[in-house]
């Protein structure tokens, strides 16, 4: 009886370091980085980005195109 | 000579109050009406809801009283003011008939408050204090809004579009002013705070000064 | 291309925080996680909105002290784009308090300010929309916006002292005082407020020269009927 209550509390002190253990390193997404997944993300939200510029720079063209015509 | 112009400008709005006695108990109607309102729907609440409610209350009063302060002008008796007085000394009498007006129905709503709805206040003269500051803030808002409002087409709805989202955090001020009366707790940054919203008053009565004279000519 | 260095250096730089901002190291926090990355994109939208906003003020005065349409024209253009940056911030806001905290709307006074800002601009735009005649809504409209930012300033100063609040630095929040001090997330960060503000900018200053090309087809109208 005394010996199983011994290894429960031996056992749940375990556990709570491991838990601490874990808790110190919070999680990132580490997985995404070592496998390059992350340079599609990046690939994605760069295309978007560029695809409006080129868009704002059109509408830019064009306004300075009616401007000069006046 | 300035002064005299601004007291009469002031006496002369006051007398309009008595002679048109009827908007006046226009106004007290409706609050009367708004705590037998909050009343029925919530009974007598605690501590703090009491606090909120009574800060609503407040806001509606000031909405519906304050705002006539330009709006129960007509249109063409700006023309004639325009041309016999400054428009700074207006609209400080104006900014002063309202703040006394919101004074008077800010008692008596709070008088109605604590015979309808509870008495939960411990320092009653803090609170009447900071109702009169209180006073102040609003009826200084929402006279320059009126004002504004006046200006454009007489909308007396425009004044609760333009004025509820400068009047929020000017009513979260005061309720947390107010809930020192309540509860009494310990509030370290109360002067801070007091001395905030009196600097924010001050702050809309010299903007008032510097805009009004815009809104005014044609 | 004349002039438009500003625009090159407003995309280089919103560039460099797409991809920077997504590639280097940031501090590892708990709860927070990979979602520290939304302070380059998140926050910037604030900055912008509230230099948008200041512009649209400071062409206010400028209306006031001059009476030319344009500057009003300027004004309620930089208005408009500030509360598309306002929405933009609202937006991404709940979403990342939303997965982060668990709920949209947790009376932060940050998210609290915002929406008095955009109460306040939406009252703005109604007051115009109900007048007709130019002159007259330049003119109030400009009173309206000078007087509610004048306001709006010092109670969004105050506003945190009412209330606890999610963000960096205030309240309880577990280890989120540390980035604000980090100076690997400054150097993302800086370049990024930056340079949404220049494309917030930009955006602004090609509704603003469509609108002042129709300003002044209308009034070429009038002075030619005129004779």
């Amino acid at each position: 009886m005394q010996k199983s209550s011994f290894l429960t509390i031996v056992i749940s002190l375990l556990a709570a370091m491991n838990l601490q253990a874990q808790e110190s390193v919070p999680e990132m997404a580490d997985a995404m980085r070592s496998d390059g997944k992350i340079y599609v993300v990046v690939l994605v939200l760069a295309t978007i980005f560029a695809g409006i510029i080129a868009y704002l720079v059109r509408i830019d063209r064009k306004i300075s195109k009616i401007e000069k015509n006046k | 000579m300035a002064n005299s112009r601004l007291t009469t400008l002031i006496y002369k709005d006051l007398v309009l109050e008595w002679r048109q006695k009827h908007t006046f108990y226009g106004v007290l109607l409706y609050v009367g009406a708004t705590v037998f309102l909050v009343y029925m729907m919530s009974g007598q609440p605690e501590a703090k809801i009491w606090n909120a409610l009574f800060w609503i209350t407040q806001l509606f009063i000031a909405v519906n009283s304050v705002a006539k302060s330009f709006l129960q002008e007509h249109p063409n008796r700006f023309r004639y003011y325009y041309t016999i007085v400054k428009p700074v000394h207006f609209l400080l009498a104006k900014m002063v008939y309202s703040t006394a007006l919101m004074a008077a129905v800010s008692a008596i709503a709070l008088a109605l408050f604590n015979i309808m709805l509870g008495a939960p206040l411990v320092q009653l003269g803090l609170f009447i204090a900071v109702t009169a500051v209180g006073s102040i803030s609003l009826a200084v808002i929402f006279t320059f809004l009126s004002a504004i409002a006046a200006r454009a087409q007489n909308n007396a709805a425009l004044i609760a579009i333009l004025g509820f989202p400068l009047a929020t955090p000017i009513l979260m001020i005061l309720s947390k002013l107010a809930v020192k009366a309540i509860v009494p707790v310990y509030q370290p940054g109360w002067w801070k705070l007091m001395l905030v919203l009196l600097a924010l008053d001050i702050l809309v009565i010299i903007l008032g000064i510097i805009l009004f004279p815009f809104l005014w000519q044609e | 291309m004349r002039k438009s260095w500003w625009k090159v250096a407003c995309v280089v730089l919103v560039a460099y925080s797409i991809i920077g901002g997504l590639l280097m190291q940031v501090p590892r926090q708990h709860i927070l996680n990979e979602t520290i990355r939304n302070l380059y994109f998140h926050v910037p939208m604030w900055f912008t909105m509230i230099l948008l906003f200041t512009g649209a003020f400071i062409y206010a005065i400028k209306y006031l002290r001059t009476g030319r349409l344009e500057y009003d024209i300027n004004s309620v253009i930089l208005t408009k784009v500030g509360i598309f940056f306002s929405l933009l911030g609202m937006v991404t806001g709940m979403e990342w308090a939303r997965f982060t905290w668990g709920a949209a709307w947790s009376n932060d006074p940050k998210q609290l300010g915002t929406a008095i800002c955009m109460l306040i601009y939406f009252a703005y735009l109604i007051l115009r929309g109900g007048l007709s005649d130019e002159e007259k809504r330049a003119k109030i409209s400009a009173v309206y916006n000078i007087f509610a930012f004048a306001l709006m300033i010092p109670l969004i100063w105050v506003l945190p002292r009412m209330v606890d609040s999610l963000h960096p630095g205030n309240g309880g929040n577990p280890g989120f005082n540390a980035y604000d001090l980090d100076a690997r997330m400054r150097a993302v960060f800086y370049p990024a407020v930056l340079g949404w503000f220049l494309l917030g900018l930009w955006i602004s200053t090609l509704i603003i020269r469509i609108e002042l090309i129709r300003f002044r087809k209308e009034n070429d109208f009038i002075l030619n009927s005129n004779k």
